[in-house]
């Protein structure tokens, strides 16, 4: 009940290409959209959130067109990244008065909910244009969290706040998506993504370059070879073993610990224990150098 | 990381002459022979220019920014559709003196002005938010102010470039006026002399509503709301004016409707005009005879455009504007 | 047509610095009608010397210009109108909620000061007082729908709305004959004309004319710029920077 569908779409304006043939589909959970500023995450978000029309292909929810269909957004709550609101009403009043406009039968009860789980009952009765950009920010996540939507489209949500309000906002996501809503966040700040995106769609330059779970993707970015840090109780013997061995392209000892480089993930992570059981060496430490989304997202932006 | 990378971009803008020594403090190297080159911001010792080139630069942006230069086709449209219409009555006039073959302007140097006071009020009420609303809306005074430039400066060089590109536009029409004329084989002497008046006119004229518009801009904000204001400030006053005119003369009190037109910045031009240069009156208005409708015509300019820099130098008394 | 829609609105219009203007300009126009009834001791024909020209040309395009951008232009133009354009209230709906409140504040701060300037400044019976009254209200509500739906149309709205109400209607219809049947002033005054009768050509209340065609060209127009409005609203491209 809650599956946004993207078939080859694409948006242009005379020249310029803001999307070019995308191809999704977003599915429950909560879902990154990522991508360098200008890949073009705030026009497929508009394009999903039926503020903008493809110049082709289709945009659809469960089927239903996102394009002029109103009604749409009893499912769908957009949190926009436009600062801009109703500065001469309370915080309160706004949330009421978008409450009502979803139809909901019992609106204050429902904004009321709503600005409590954005933590913003406190400041509730005072004017909106008194509010910081942070509260702002919680305003509009609470107009559209106040329906109660299945569908979640934030674009670039973590901007302007503390780290309180982040993790808290990332909490809120969280909870959102394990009941098994579709939410869908953009951004271009790793680190968010990495920490509560399920699914990831990395976008450059208008093209749908990844999706997916990012260690997944990072595995079948094949031409890459993996890189891992051992730290063990004899490095030396250890790298000499792994070069007979030749499971490994490059041993390197000069930072201190033991950096090694592997074409072949299956091949090296099955012969590393027994190379080193077989010298009666310890491992201490293993870790994968670059499983990060960070390098996973710069190989891509490189390609 | 112990290598130093070569950073894009900085080659261009290294200073070739200055040895390596002196690229900056480096940290003392460490005993095992770590060390970090400051290879991110280059000092900078050479000439640097001076408030005189900043305020320039400033003037010249704006001149720019009033007649689309530099901006989007889109915002070309408005100020040259205004200059256009602006330059049509000349073209008109010209045309009518050939048909009708009479020996003088159908309208005169200084009349001119007062008679398209509409369509300039809309080219100012269009290029003033322009030039200060947008730096006072977004907060980038801040970045204005921390250069070698001050609040004075800047209001100056607003207010200069906003005069001198109304005195181009204006001086401009005056300047197809005599071209059509000498055309029309018009007796040059007068037309020169005629020219040269209305060039001193709508010189005085560009200063006033330039002082005006701004200040009503530095007020409103957003764009929509400054344009709306001033155009609604200068035709309100005009429309006023010409109704306190009127009652005063019915009710019997000619001095006063003599003083009222000050009030307008269009007719208190045309009075100056009037009253220095011995021209005709544009709309018939009566201006005050004596030397003392004269010194109030003239300070009452000289207020004005003062007060109006005033009000805006200290409008900008707060950085950050808001 | 929507009660939420239309108390946002309401808080708009009012509660920015604009509505300044909403009260000082009326009241300019009644100390003006109190200082031409002292100067002309009431004479019908002075108050429609300063209706016709300065009321009814300069201050009602203009108000009705300032309401009409106020009530979705600046909302457009900083984006703040998606929480409204993101619910499921067909677009129709909302610009229709705008529309009445602007036709309201259009009435209220533009038509009945100005009944109220005629009714001061000097008239005979009521006379005056009607035909300006109808002839405001007709010519408020073309203009003030003419101005909302450029409000939706292009972000150039005040220059173009006062190119047209401004330039063209007043000067151009001074010197160019044809335009005067172009101009939802002329228009208007078509049904003061009619409602003065016999009066109409003595105080040189006119227009070029005649009612039904006007009151025809009135409701297009009115019509008109509603349509254009609600098929732009609806396809409104709202992108959120990138």
């Amino acid at each position: 009940m809650s599956t946004l569908v993207l078939d080859h779409v694409s948006r242009w304006y005379g020249n310029v290409v803001a999307a070019n043939d995308v191809t999704m589909t977003i599915g429950p959970g909560v879902t990154g959209l990522l991508g360098p500023n200008g890949a073009g995450k705030s026009t497929l978000i508009a394009m999903m959130g039926g503020f903008l029309a493809p110049s082709a292909g289709t945009v659809t929810l469960d089927g239903t067109p996102v394009w002029r269909h109103p009604g749409i957004y009893r499912t769908i709550g957009l949190v926009p990244e436009t600062e801009a609101m109703y500065d001469m009403v309370t915080g309160w009043q706004f949330v009421v008065a978008n409450a009502r406009l979803q139809h909901l039968p019992d609106a204050e009860g429902a904004a009321l909910a709503a600005l409590e789980t954005v933590e913003m009952v406190d400041a509730k009765d005072r004017d909106i244009s008194t509010y910081s950009k942070g509260m702002k920010q919680r305003v509009k996540m609470a107009i559209a969290l106040v329906h109660d939507p299945m569908v979640l489209l934030l674009d670039e949500p973590f901007n302007g706040m503390d780290p309180r309000q982040r993790l808290h906002l990332m909490d809120l996501l969280r909870r959102l998506g394990e009941q098994g809503r579709t939410v869908l966040f953009s951004s271009h700040i790793l680190e968010e993504v990495e920490e509560i995106a399920g699914t990831i769609e990395v976008l450059v330059a208008g093209r749908h370059a990844a999706s997916g779970d990012f260690r997944r993707i990072r595995r079948l970015m094949t031409e890459r070879p993996h890189k891992y840090t051992i730290s063990s109780s004899d490095d030396r013997r250890l790298a000499a073993a792994i070069i007979a061995d030749g499971s490994a392209d490059t041993v390197d000892l000069t930072s201190g610990n033991l950096a090694v480089q592997a074409p072949d993930l299956g091949v090296f992570v099955h012969a590393l224990p027994r190379l080193a059981r077989d010298s009666g060496i310890r491992l201490l430490d293993v870790s994968p150098a670059d499983e990060s989304l960070e390098s996973v997202f710069a190989y891509l932006v490189a390609r | 990381m112990s290598s130093v990378e070569p950073v894009p971009g900085t080659a261009a803008s290294a200073v070739p002459a200055v040895p390596a020594a002196s690229a900056g403090p480096t940290l003392p190297a460490t005993p095992t022979g770590d060390v970090i080159h400051d290879i991110g911001f280059r000092h900078y010792d050479g000439h640097r220019f001076g408030r005189g080139w900043v305020v320039r630069s400033l003037l010249v942006e704006t001149v720019r920014g009033v007649f689309g230069l530099g901006r989007p086709a889109k915002s070309k449209v408005m100020p040259w559709v205004l200059i256009g219409i602006l330059l049509i009555p000349p073209l008109v006039i010209a045309i009518v003196i050939l048909l009708t073959g009479s020996d003088e302007l159908s309208i005169s140097y200084t009349q001119y002005p007062g008679s398209m006071e509409l369509v300039i009020s809309l080219f100012v009420a269009g290029a003033a938010p322009y030039c200060v609303s947008r730096d006072l809306r977004h907060g980038v005074m801040p970045l204005y102010l921390s250069r070698p430039m001050r609040r004075s400066d800047y209001v100056l060089a607003k207010f200069a470039g906003l005069a001198i590109s109304m005195f181009a536009v204006l001086a401009l029409a005056e300047t197809l006026l005599l071209v059509g004329a000498l055309l029309m084989k018009l007796p040059v002497g007068a037309q020169i002399v005629g020219w040269a008046g209305g060039i001193l006119t709508v010189a005085i004229l560009a200063l006033i509503l330039s002082g005006i518009a701004l200040v009503i801009a530095a007020f409103t904000l957003r764009r929509g709301l400054g344009v709306a204001a001033i155009i609604t400030g200068l035709l309100v006053v005009s429309g006023v004016v010409q109704i306190l005119i009127a009652i005063a003369k019915d009710k019997g009190y000619p001095t006063a409707a003599s003083y009222l037109p000050a009030l307008n910045p269009y007719s208190l031009v045309d009075g100056l005009a009037v009253r220095l240069l011995g021209v005709d009156p544009s709309n018939g208005t009566a201006y005050p005879a004596g030397p003392l409708g004269l010194l109030v015509y003239g300070s009452l300019a000289v207020a004005t455009v003062g007060a109006c820099l005033a009000i805006l130098i200290r409008r900008y008394h707060k950085v950050g504007g808001v | 047509m929507n009660p939420v829609v239309m108390r946002l609105t309401m808080s708009g219009l009012l509660g920015r610095r604009r509505a300044i203007l909403f009260v000082l300009l009326p009241l300019l126009l009644l100390l003006l009608a109190g200082l031409v009834r002292w100067a002309s001791g009431g004479e019908p024909q002075s108050t429609v010397d300063l209706t016709s020209h300065f009321a009814l040309g300069t201050l009602l395009p203009l108000m009705c210009l300032l309401i009409g951008t106020g009530v979705i232009g600046t909302e457009i133009d900083d984006g703040s109108i998606v929480h409204l354009l993101a619910k499921p209230v067909p677009r129709r709906t909302i610009l229709w909620s705008k529309l009445i409140v602007a036709w309201g504040a259009s009435l209220v701060f533009a038509v009945l000061p100005i009944i109220a300037a005629v009714e001061i400044a000097g008239d005979e019976g009521t006379r005056l007082g009607w035909a300006y009254g109808v002839t405001a209200a007709l010519a408020a509500l073309a203009y003030t729908a003419v101005f909302v739906a450029l409000s939706v149309v292009t972000r150039n709205v005040v220059i173009i709305g006062l190119l047209y109400a401004l330039l063209w209607e007043t000067v151009l219809g001074g010197y160019v004959p044809g335009v005067r049947n172009v101009s939802i002033r002329q228009w208007a005054l078509a049904a003061a004309e009619n409602m003065l009768g016999d009066r109409a050509p003595v105080w040189g209340v006119t227009s070029d004319v005649s009612l039904s065609a006007a009151l025809v060209l009135l409701a297009a127009t009115t019509i008109g710029a509603i349509v254009l409005a609600v098929r732009r609203l609806q396809t409104l491209p709202l992108t959120t920077r990138d």
